[in-house]
């Protein structure tokens, strides 16, 4: 196995180093390296001072250990990762299962070495975001329930920030749309900067309502839950299955399912399959070659009214205003 | 324009500065450099500035005024552009020189496009609430992305204002509506509400260059003077939308032109010729209509648009929107009876 040791930082000057272990180098920003060990983009895009994205989109043909070993420790990195593959994540000596399917989201102090195996084959969808600590506790700060704790929470010696989460639909959908934008694209960076702080954004919200705390959930629990996430989402045209069978797919009673449910995505099962459904059909709507009666069928909706509604209580307008001016 | 109409002028900069004009003549409070808040007298809510990237901000407006009110931006010479989107419950009444242009909800172009050379004036509605966003734009940084899309050539002649003026009034299209309709449900005090109107406004700059078919490429210098004639002909479609067609002479008569300048400069602000324009707001004033469930029977909207044959008018319906206004009406009719 390739092993690369690395350190990321606000500042772009590790992107020289990182390259060169990868037998590659560095041209705009890109990091490009040797198609046999992964092919694809891995792009940093300096947002502002205190903020840095970097992007990666690509395919390992190798199995690769990235050693995440920081030589500065000012910020804090939020990963929103929608990994297809095998990708295990190592801190600590506990081993979380972390991409697409599992967790999905984290936040880590810079000061924290970490490991990160990816094997070949697995196809990477990744927004990093490098962040100075002092900024976070500005939007820390801002938060009323968490204010009067800003100061410990960033005391290096009473606290370490670090967070395993699942990232909430809104923030699945914003990176889903911004990965049909090509790279060639002269908005690209527009809409990179765009995403991350509409990704940012939503990233507080979750922090304000606390709805996902992934660390006090048993293990075992969380993957059962995320197994139904997928299957829901893999019969995502179907009617919903109900919860009975849902619930007995992760060998869970209907009650400590809906409750773990909830806890995990921040939406009730049926909540969270009508939310997908009706971004599937949203998705279905945009290529102009439906019909919203043959979308509706589709998706089994009820009939087309059906879909109109919740079309209009998700994005607040109809999907025939939406098509009218799109 | 009422005597007793409160007038306040300022002008924009794509720094937090200008904003001490809006608070001095309001006698507003400014909070941070970015949030205005309205002294009771006046009205309830306020305002956000944000400084977004170099060369591009964004102001957002949502405020509920108690008393009548203008608000004035000034002319400038300075290189900056801005987009305007209404997204406020009641119309606002938006003044080009002299004639009164109706944005907002039930006209619905929400949105304009325009240099800061041309004055503006915004005369919202009292009691309802008035919810606007603007994006500030520096003239580079709109030349930059117009010189990859177009080339360096077009580019330099569209932002030439010696002999060109970019302007435009249209519908805010569908995804920038999405997010200005998920901002609106955001409060300014909301730990995630900056972060949040940094990636509307990124967005929406986006959007709008998209648009840039928009930005028309046949190039000459529009006066404020032709810009008020035009608005002063849609504003007047736009409140007979149950009449016919006026016609190309009248309208032009109305603008003080003649009628071929007056078809060139109408397409060079709306996009459309004055009779398309006509009758596109026409099937969607036809179509809010058959949705509000104010009619129940095709011929009686036809006759009352002003179309004489019903047959006619179902088939250019449904060829704007793809369904007949029936099939539209038996929708309604269905929902009524469940509810």
């Amino acid at each position: 196995m390739r092993e690369v040791i690395h350190e990321y930082a606000v500042e772009l000057d590790w992107m020289e180093d990182m390259a060169s272990r990868l037998n590659g180098y560095v041209e705009d920003n890109q990091i490009k390296v040797p198609e046999n060990i992964l092919s694809g983009i891995r792009y940093a895009c300096p947002i502002d001072e205190n903020l840095t994205a970097f992007l990666l989109d690509v395919t390992y043909h190798e199995d690769v250990l990235f050693k995440m070993r920081n030589k500065r420790d000012d910020f804090v990195g939020i990963y929103f990762n929608l990994t297809e593959g095998d990708a295990i994540h190592l801190m600590n000596d506990v081993a979380r299962p972390v991409g697409r399917w599992a967790i999905n989201l984290a936040l880590v102090d810079a000061k924290l070495p970490g490991d990160y195996r990816i094997k070949a084959g697995s196809v990477s969808y990744m927004i990093s975001i490098f962040l100075k600590k002092k900024t976070l506790k500005e939007y820390i700060q801002a938060i009323p329930a968490l204010n009067m704790y800003a100061d410990s929470i960033f005391d290096p010696d009473k606290n370490t920030i670090v967070r395993f989460d699942r990232m909430t639909s809104q923030a699945w959908y914003l990176m889903n749309d911004f990965r049909k934008m090509d790279f060639k694209n002269p908005l690209f960076d527009t809409y990179f900067k765009a995403t991350v702080y509409g990704l940012m954004s939503n990233f507080m919200d979750q922090i304000v309502n606390e709805e996902i705390i992934l660390e006090k959930v048993n293990q075992e629990d969380i993957i059962n839950i995320i197994v139904v996430q997928e299957y829901l989402i893999e019969n995502i045209k179907d009617p919903f299955p109900g919860i009975s069978s849902i619930s007995s797919m992760a060998n869970m009673s209907e009650t400590k399912f809906k409750r773990l449910f909830k806890k995990i995505t921040g939406l009730t099962a049926h909540t969270f399959f009508l939310n997908s459904k009706v971004g599937s059909a949203k998705e279905m709507l945009e290529t102009g070659n439906y019909s919203i009666n043959q979308i509706a069928a589709e998706f089994h909706f009820f009939d087309a009214s059906h879909l109109i509604e919740q079309f209009k209580h998700i994005y607040g307008i109809t999907p025939k205003d939406y098509l009218t001016h799109l | 324009m009422d005597l007793d109409r409160k007038e306040f002028s300022y002008h924009f900069t794509l720094t937090p500065e200008w904003q001490n004009q809006i608070v001095e003549e309001l006698d507003a409070k400014l909070i941070d450099n970015r949030i205005i808040e309205l002294p009771e007298h006046i009205g309830t809510g306020g305002s956000f500035f944000l400084e977004v990237m170099p060369g591009l901000s964004v102001f957002l407006l949502d405020m509920t005024f108690h008393i009548p009110v203008s608000i004035v931006r000034t002319p400038t010479t300075q290189q900056i552009y801005m987009a305007y989107y209404d997204m406020g419950d009641e119309m606002t009444a938006h003044i080009l020189g002299t004639a009164v242009h109706r944005v907002g909800y039930r006209s619905k172009l929400g949105m304009a496009f325009m240099g800061s050379s041309i004055k503006g004036v915004i005369m919202p509605p009292i009691g309802e609430r008035s919810y606007s966003l603007r994006l500030i734009m520096d003239k580079q940084l709109l030349q930059e992305f117009m010189q990859k899309k177009k080339g360096k050539e077009i580019s330099e002649k569209l932002f030439d204002e010696s002999s060109n003026t970019l302007f435009f009034y249209a519908h805010i299209d569908s995804r920038s509506k999405l997010l200005l309709n998920s901002l609106k449900n955001l409060s300014f005090s909301s730990p995630s509400f900056q972060l949040k109107l940094k990636s509307t406004a990124l967005f929406l700059f986006g959007y709008l260059l998209e648009r840039a078919s928009e930005f028309r490429t046949s190039y000459n210098k529009l006066s404020e003077l032709e810009i008020a004639s035009i608005t002063k002909t849609t504003d007047y479609m736009l409140a007979n939308l149950f009449s016919e067609f006026l016609g190309l002479k009248a309208l032009a008569e109305m603008a003080g032109m003649s009628v071929s300048k007056y078809k060139i400069i109408f397409k060079k602000i709306l996009k459309d010729s004055p009779n398309k324009f006509f009758l596109n707001e026409k099937l969607l004033l036809a179509n809010t209509l058959l949705k509000n469930g104010a009619y129940h029977n095709i011929t009686d909207l036809a006759y009352k648009l002003g179309y004489t044959k019903a047959g006619y008018f179902a088939e250019v319906y449904k060829q704007k929107f793809g369904v007949s206004p029936s099939e539209d009406l038996a929708k309604i009719d269905k929902k009524e009876q469940l509810t």
